[in-house]
């Protein structure tokens, strides 16, 4: 039945599949669904090794970001090469990783962060006003509220207020970075 | 009330899902302390435009309350 697998149609929806399984580490993309859905003709010891085949194909060029002349050398040889791929789905899988190359690799980004990233960030600026009975003085603050999460996990709220001081050191601190590095 | 802050531009060259990751990235780290006197960590890391948008953020809020 290699006529089955050679068939292009399907592989565009079985390299989704094993993107959501590899990359973005969606749940139950089992083989079985993938051979009943998309090559239902093929028995399930052809079909193992074929999308073994393609994952492996898809994680290289992943793995090296490949920009689209890497690609092109790198399926150009494995159709050359003996069990490799046909020049067909070449095309099909170039297409893929030029569709969804800027997704995958966000979603390989967001694995290799393991500290919090921020989220959302808000703020506003309140003036303390002179009170008729109090002896407080004018003093703006600002509270900015910082929403931090890790990956797959609930959101942290830090809430801070800074004082004009406070703000000026922290900008002094954050034009740093730019200095030697822009 | 925060406390200190410092900051770290690293970047991800590589991990074990990315042989070629290469992407920069400012890592922060917050002293802060609580109503209670306590004293906490707290860390997160921002992609680039994550960062130029928290710096944009900040230079607003110093022409903000320069002026209120």
């Amino acid at each position: 039945m290699a006529g089955e697998l050679e068939s292009c149609k399907p592989l565009s929806g079985l390299l989704s599949g094993l993107a959501q399984d590899a990359f973005y580490g969606h749940p139950g993309i089992t083989e079985e669904l993938l051979r009943s859905q998309l090559y239902p003709d093929v028995p399930i010891e052809e079909f193992r090794p074929f999308q073994a085949k393609m994952r492996g194909i898809l994680k290289s060029i992943a793995s090296a970001d490949m920009d689209f002349n890497q690609l092109e050398a790198f399926l150009t040889a494995q159709t050359k090469k003996q069990g490799g791929i046909t020049s067909d789905q070449a095309a099909v899988i170039s297409k893929f990783w030029k569709s969804h190359k800027t997704k995958i690799r966000e979603s390989l980004m967001n694995q290799s962060r393991w500290d919090s990233g921020l989220r959302g960030l808000s703020w506003r600026v309140d003036g303390k006003s002179q009170s008729r009975h109090s002896a407080e003085i004018h003093t703006p603050v600002a509270i900015m509220e910082l929403e931090i999460g890790k990956s797959g996990q609930e959101s942290e709220f830090l809430c801070l207020e800074f004082d004009e001081i406070k703000v000026n050191q922290v900008l002094k601190k954050l034009s740093e970075i730019f200095r030697d590095h822009s | 009330q925060l406390i200190d802050f410092q900051w770290k531009l690293g970047m991800a060259v590589s991990s074990d899902s990315c042989r070629s990751l290469k992407y920069p990235y400012v890592a922060v780290m917050l002293k802060v302390a609580d109503h209670s006197g306590q004293v906490k960590n707290k860390s997160f890391e921002m992609t680039i435009p994550q960062f130029q948008n928290f710096y944009r953020q900040f230079k607003e809020i110093a022409a903000i309350i320069e002026t209120v």
